[in-house]
């Protein structure tokens, strides 16, 4: 009698550690027989049309997966870029100054990363839709501070910088 | 099946997001997988659905697989495509409760139209979690201590309810 189940486990030593050695050999004896009246009615097998079906909704996943990775990888580095930008444009601007006074700047973390753990893409892509309207305006407003548009008087420039990076981590991102 | 150093491969090559490894996992895996949905359903047409529905699962989620049984992972989540599924029926039962009588006699006509063979009917004469068990084991090929492992019971419970089944099974079957 063959005492091995699936995966080559001693089924009667299985039994027992939890039955005597008279009812481990029956429960053996009666896992072998079930599971042989399973072998003896095979279930109906998938067609070759269902098979070539899932493969194609595979594909289609797939092509989801990838476009997602592509897009997620491109608005990350213009989140980063534009951040580097805003920060370097900040710096200078300071240092220009030339003054002891020291201001705290503000600084918006860029995506919170339940869009980066998300699959709803739905969601995220309204999300990120409003992300780089943001960023175009913060950085119109870089070029503004750039060009001396606003008089010259960049103190105000950066003080609407922070405001605005501050609504982005107060308000917005955090829903 | 053992766990080869082929599928080792295959289940990489799915990680990076092959289509040609993920076409091979279908053929090494579809007709178990079926045979589970369709011994537990005893619809070939849900079976069709579920099986659709696994495999797209599985593309979600295999970047999350960490190793060891690959066969156990994976009817892990063939229990959990059927569990959504009996939720999803339960829930259409309740909202069209009004017409109870109308889709049990539809329902009575299509299970036996699909309840074709001795060992479904008698399947079906089992409560639904000792026929998904012993499902479970016999198509996953699993061991008990995986499978306990998979159903978060001790290995003594999982042993007791298949020896029980089985040996029902096999009365309503003689």
């Amino acid at each position: 009698m063959a005492a091995n189940g699936q995966n080559g486990e001693n089924l009667r030593e299985l039994f027992g550690k939890f039955f005597g050695a008279d009812e481990s050999e029956e429960a053996t004896e009666d896992i072998r027989k079930g599971e042989r009246i399973l072998d003896e009615h095979g279930a109906p097998e998938p067609d070759s049309e269902l098979l070539a079906d899932v493969k194609a909704e595979i594909s289609r996943a797939l092509l989801v997966r990838k476009s997602n990775a592509f897009r997620r990888g491109f608005y990350k580095t213009a989140a980063v870029a534009a951040v580097v930008i805003i920060a370097a444009v900040i710096s200078v601007k300071l240092s220009d100054r030339g003054t002891s006074e020291r201001r705290e700047i503000a600084t918006a973390s860029v995506i919170p990363a339940a869009i980066w753990e998300s699959d709803d893409i739905a969601v995220d892509d309204a999300e990120l839709g409003t992300f780089v309207g943001e960023i175009e305006e913060l950085e119109g407003d870089v070029l503004a501070l750039e060009l001396g548009e606003n008089g010259g008087n960049g103190y105000e420039a950066i003080e609407e910088l922070e405001v605005e990076l501050e609504e982005i981590e107060g308000v917005f991102w955090k829903g | 099946m053992a766990e080869s150093d082929d599928l080792g491969r295959i289940v990489a090559g799915c990680k990076e997001g092959d289509g040609e490894s993920f076409s091979q996992l279908v053929d090494i895996y579809a007709g178990r997988c079926y045979g589970y949905f369709y011994r537990l359903t005893g619809s070939k047409e849900t079976s069709d659905d579920l099986l659709g529905e696994l495999f797209v699962k599985l593309v979600e989620k295999i970047g999350r697989y960490r190793g060891g049984s690959f066969n156990g992972w994976l009817f892990k989540i063939a229990s959990n495509v059927f569990h959504d599924y009996l939720r999803d029926k339960q829930r259409q039962k309740r909202l069209l409760d009004g017409r109870k009588e109308q889709l049990e006699s539809e329902y009575g006509r299509r299970q036996e139209d699909d309840r074709a063979d001795g060992l479904q009917t008698a399947l079906w004469k089992l409560d639904t979690d000792t026929r998904e068990l012993i499902m479970l084991r016999f198509y996953s090929q699993a061991s008990f201590k995986e499978i306990a492992a998979m159903r978060s019971e001790p290995i003594g419970t999982t042993l007791s309810k298949v020896h029980r089944g089985l040996k029902k099974l096999r009365k309503l079957m003689e």
